[in-house]
């Protein structure tokens, strides 16, 4: 014959069994195993047993109260699952995703960013100079004397003092030249200007990386094959790279970069993307005198330089089709390169 | 400079494809911009002859001439030009003619008038630019010969020729360097001058702006049109022909490069001296218009009066007209950099002073003398003298430079063979006078003053050796980081990325603003020549760059704008320049409606200060008073201040509604870099406990006075205090009502409840007794 605890077992899991949601349930626990529960009471009685019955009882009252908690928690289990599955079957997950306002970062800086990171990969430190320049620093030095077929003031903008806007970023070759000794490896980013009409491809700000390399033995292939590394970083390994010569007043040889890529839209057609070549000795011999040393001497060293055409390489690489949309500043523009 | 590939082939063999020239150009620096094709063959265009012309019956506006076409028949032709006159033999499209330019002759009337065809201009016949009038061939020309035999086809490459290269501003200059690039011979070279040369008949008194000065005179010359075939050369490359004399001066200047000038002799009074212009002296130009001059520049004058600007232009009233008799052909050098500040100074840049300019070859100057006399004198008859007078001295032959072969290979980066370099070097026109096994010792040719050292010369060989053929290489430099790598990654990985993950587009605003948003602030450095009233001053802010963007924005139909910009601020009044982050934000929190949120608040002071909370470390707001804003603030970092911001007044801006904005200064050493430098703190292993305090304040106690009140003497257990009500009743009332969080944490252990509440009755009893606030239970 069972033991009275197992018939209110049996008589505990057809009640968790038929009861119909999580509320009668725990009417059940409560009838059960809550405080005055006729399980629970059971655990009182076990003082008034003798010795030798209380451990079996003990045993078998714990077995009862686990059985009975355990189907009331999968019976529990069961009515929520269930009542999420209710609640979910209507969902439309078609319904649009709640929104996150992200902000996006002008194209320009993400193409200045991506040329930052090639060229850091390169081993290339960021340096820095003025947007206001002096006319040593934007011609003198860089061995465009005043009366310089390519010295053209008409294309400068001049503040009352005399100084000027920088026309190209290679002032600032000067100005890291002027604050550190070589070996040297450094670009720059930032702003030029030039006194030109605005147009669809030309603005009165634009924007350059300038890269200078000052070491032993650096030479025309390095120049190339660098260059030639970070055009196809940046427009991918198909592209091919031709370069030029052409004339710098601060480089010698002068050197204009072309680069042409079935990936880009205007495929079949070589554009021209920087201008670069190693640096003049005279340009050396300037940085000598305003430094008062001679440690650029440029039978030691030589070095190249190069200016890239930043917003031209990101109208390229983005499709952009007219350079006034940089700063014009449409967030319709803008988000579009989130 | 324009070159017409026919004229070139008279200098050197060619590739019979345009193409292929320019490619050999630019592949050696010589960059072509444009090819354009020339005088195709156009059939059933014939030379013709104008018989008669009488005025159109119906038309004030049209002649009707009769034409010899050579058929033997006359035609008669309706015409439109008023620029020739009976016995001009003109270009003729026949009835079936198909012109350049698309349209298709056939016999027609105009105004009741039979036209058996069109009398051309040159533009029609794509054979010059010239739209005006018809075009009036050379009086040579054969009636009834297609017009193809005066104008063949032709190729007219726009070369673009740098500043160091002016030896290639000439048909003989360019085709010696294609030579020197592909190994042809040169098929013609100038000639010597054959007259006797006489150091007497011009003076020169500005020795240094004109070295060298030569005249030679031409007796009894007949001024005249040009002959076909110079009006064809000087018109192929766009200039216009004057009259045979003025015509040659031109065709030389293109040949050889040149310049060269011819006087009417007999309007010269006394002879010849070249010197410098007196201050305010008055110069009628050949152009018509009247210059004054200064001690600056260097004329060429008579005993009178000056009759040239120097290497610039001749002047109009010793010019060669049709009356002329008697000529003086000058031919000089100019010091390049005073003519290039005569030229600019005047605003007077001529074909003449671009070549001086970029320095001329002085071993061409009496060269280039000889072949116009030689012209002169085959063209408009005319007898030369037999001297050439000249003044001064050429300048000195270019310096011999030295060219060690191992520099060449190291600069260049490939070992090239030293025997190689010679030959480039011999191919562009350089002797090598010595040598030893290192190096040569190179003699410069007088046309090449711009090879000076040793790497001018490295450039002709990496030209010429082909700079595809030398094979990239890469080598690096591990370099340290530097101020502008900070400054960079504070700016980009901290400022950026947080302010675009909060939602701020970037924005790029010009750095050159207009007067009138200067301003903004009322200084601005600025522009001593600007171009565009768009571009006139520095922006000393980026305020007004973002007003800018934020007005365009609403234009365009945006709710909400919410933008950054960093970049440099120009501090008047020196102009020091700072980097500067920019914040706006203006209208509703969503940019759009959306289901899952009604909100349609509008952002505030708030967004804006949680906004800089994202960027600014202990960030604080304390309010000052400025003209600028409606409601100004100081942005605090901890005891810094770091910029100001706030609300504009609706004067400020069109936009509905308010426009906040908040301008910081970003440095690598400003409170805004300590946000990123991060250390590990211990996580929390025991749990917090939270107790709420509400009370009602009087309006004049601050958010920031309760805190502090709450927070001093400081409670040892008390973690944070977060705000998380604000209930302001409406209508003037004086009361507030506030409801702060306070957590309580002890790191080493759980906490007791009645330590808490020791703790927090503490706090309540402070608040009642220091602030006076009612505290809800």
């Amino acid at each position: 014959m069972a033991h009275p605890l197992e018939q209110l077992r049996d008589d505990a899991l057809r009640e968790v069994d038929s009861a119909l949601d999580e509320k009668a349930l725990d009417v059940v626990r409560v009838g059960y195993l809550g405080r005055n529960g006729s399980i629970s009471a059971w655990g009182e009685q076990m003082k008034t047993l003798d010795n030798e019955e209380r451990p079996v009882i003990g045993k078998l009252l714990n077995e009862v109260r686990n059985a009975v908690t355990a189907a009331i928690e999968e019976r529990t289990g069961k009515f929520r699952s269930q009542k999420e599955s209710e609640a979910l079957a209507g969902l439309d997950v078609s319904l649009p995703g709640t929104p996150h306002e992200y902000g996006a970062l002008h194209p320009l800086h993400q193409m200045h960013e991506r040329g930052i990171q090639i060229f850091r990969r390169m081993g290339f430190a960021l340096a820095d100079g003025p947007d206001i320049e002096d006319e040593w620093h934007c011609f003198d030095a860089l061995n465009t004397p005043p009366e310089h077929p390519a010295r053209n003031e008409q294309d400068t903008f001049y503040l009352s003092d005399g100084r000027l806007l920088r026309t190209h970023t290679s002032t600032v070759q000067i100005r890291a030249m002027e604050s550190v000794p070589p070996p040297l490896r450094v670009i720059a980013s930032g702003a030029a200007y030039r006194r030109d009409e605005v147009d669809a491809t030309h603005s009165a700000q634009f924007h350059q990386i300038e890269g200078l390399y000052v070491d032993e033995n650096v030479s025309v292939a390095d120049l190339k094959g660098e260059l030639e590394f970070f055009l196809r970083e940046l427009f991918g390994s198909e592209t091919e790279v031709q370069f030029r010569p052409h004339y710098f007043p601060f480089t010698e040889p002068s050197l204009e970069v072309y680069v042409r890529s079935k990936a880009l839209k205007r495929g079949e057609q070589w554009i021209e993307v920087a201008g670069c070549g190693m640096v003049h000795p005279a340009v050396f011999e300037a940085v000598n005198k305003a430094r008062g040393d001679k440690v650029y001497d440029p039978e030691k060293w030589s070095g190249y330089a190069f200016g890239l055409g930043m917003d031209r390489l990101a109208m390229i690489l983005f499709d952009i089709p007219d350079i006034r949309l940089f700063a014009q500043n449409d967030l319709r523009f803008l988000k579009q390169f989130a | 400079m324009k070159f017409s590939v026919n004229w070139l082939r008279e200098f050197v063999d060619l590739p019979k494809n345009p193409e292929e020239i320019a490619e050999l150009l630019t592949r050696a620096g010589i960059e072509t911009k444009n090819i354009e094709t020339r005088g195709a063959k156009i059939d059933n265009v014939v030379v013709s002859q104008i018989t008669a012309s009488s005025r159109h019956p119906n038309a004030d506006r049209l002649t009707v001439c009769q034409v010899d076409d050579g058929s033997g028949t006359k035609r008669q032709i309706v015409c439109g030009a008023t620029n020739y006159k009976v016995g001009d033999k003109v270009p003729l499209a026949l009835p079936g003619a198909k012109l350049p330019n698309g349209t298709e002759i056939r016999k027609s009337k105009l105004r009741g008038v039979e036209s058996e065809g069109m009398l051309c201009s040159a533009i029609e016949l794509g054979v010059g630019q010239d739209a005006d009038g018809l075009l009036i061939l050379s009086p040579e020309a054969r009636i009834g010969a297609p017009i193809g035999d005066l104008f063949p086809a032709d190729t007219i490459l726009d070369v673009e020729i740098t500043p160091n290269r002016g030896d290639l501003l000439s048909y003989f200059g360019l085709a010696r360097e294609i030579a020197a690039l592909s190994g042809k011979k040169l098929k013609s070279m100038p000639r010597e001058v054959k007259a006797e040369i006489r150091r007497s008949g011009v003076t020169i008194d500005a020795t240094r702006e004109c070295p060298f000065f030569s005249a030679r005179s031409v007796d009894n010359v007949k001024v005249g049109p040009s002959p076909q075939w110079l009006r064809a050369k000087i018109e192929s490359v766009g200039i216009r022909s004057i009259n045979n004399i003025v015509d040659i001066s031109n065709f030389v200047m293109l040949e050889l490069g040149q310049p060269t000038h011819a006087f009417d002799a007999d309007k010269l009074r006394g002879s010849i001296n070249v010197r410098l212009a007196r201050d305010g002296e008055k110069f009628l130009a050949l152009d018509g218009k009247t210059y004054s001059l200064n001690h600056d520049n260097c004329v060429v004058a008579d005993q009178e009066r000056a009759i040239g600007i120097g290497g610039v232009m001749g002047g109009e009233e010793t010019g060669v007209t049709d009356s002329t008799k008697n000529i003086l052909l000058e031919a000089a050098y100019f010091l390049p950099a005073s003519i290039r500040r005569t030229a600019r100074n005047l605003s007077l840049p001529t074909d003449a002073s671009y070549r001086f300019e970029r320095g001329v070859d002085p071993e061409m100057i009496l060269r280039a003398s000889h072949r116009a006399t030689e012209l002169v004198r085959e063209i408009a008859g005319g007898t030369p003298a037999k001297e050439i007078h000249v003044a001064g001295k050429l300048p000195a032959d270019p310096a011999d430079v030295t060219l060690s072969y191992e520099k060449c290979d190291r600069v260049i980066g490939v070992a090239i063979k030293p025997k190689t370099v010679d030959e480039i070097l011999t191919h562009f026109g350089l002797k090598k006078t010595g040598s030893t096994s290192k190096a040569g010792i190179w003699k410069i040719p007088s046309y090449r003053r711009d090879l000076q050292r040793d790497v001018d010369l490295i450039e002709e060989v990496v030209r010429a050796y082909g700079i595809d053929k030398i094979p990239g290489t890469t080598r690096g430099r591990f370099m340290s980081m530097t101020k502008a790598d900070r400054s960079h990654d504070l700016e980009t990985l901290f400022l950026r990325e947080r302010l675009a993950g909060s939602g701020l587009s970037e924005v790029r605003t010009s750095k050159l603003i207009s007067r009138s948003a200067s301003a903004f602030t009322e200084d601005a450095i600025e522009l001593r020549n600007p171009l565009s009233e768009d571009h006139v001053a520095l922006r000393p802010s980026l305020i007004s760059g973002l007003l800018g963007v934020l007005e365009r924005n609403i234009r365009a139909g945006a709710e909400s704008v919410s933008v950054f910009e960093i970049g440099r601020a120009f501090i008047p009044p020196d102009g020091k320049e700072e980097r500067h982050l920019g914040i706006l934000l203006w209208g509703n929190v969503a940019s759009s409606p959306n289901w899952r949120s009604q909100t349609k608040r509008n952002l505030d002071l708030f967004d804006l200060k949680g906004v800089l909370e994202c960027v600014v470390p202990n960030l604080s707001f304390r309010p000052v008073t400025s003209p600028d804003f409606a409601l100004a603030v100081e942005v605090w970092s901890g005891d810094q201040p770091v910029g100001l911001g706030g609300q504009l007044p609706a004067s400020k801006s069109s936009a509905p509604g308010s426009v906040l904005v908040a301008e910081l200064r970003s440095t690598p050493d400003s409170p805004l870099a300590k946000s990123t430098a991060k250390k590990f703190r211990e996580l929390d292993r025991f749990p917090s406990v939270t107790r709420d305090i509400a009370m009602i304040v009087p309006d004049e106690i601050s958010h920031d006075k309760i805190l502090r009140t709450i927070q001093e003497p400081r409670e040892p257990l008390l973690e944070s205090v977060d705000l998380f009500d604000l209930f302001a009743e409406q209508g003037g009332a004086t009361r507030k009502s506030l409801a702060y969080r306070l957590t309580y944490r002890n790191r080493s252990r759980t906490l007791k409840s009645d330590e808490v509440n020791e703790g927090h009755a503490r706090i309540r009893e402070r608040l009642k007794r220091e602030l006076g606030v009612t505290l809800r239970e």
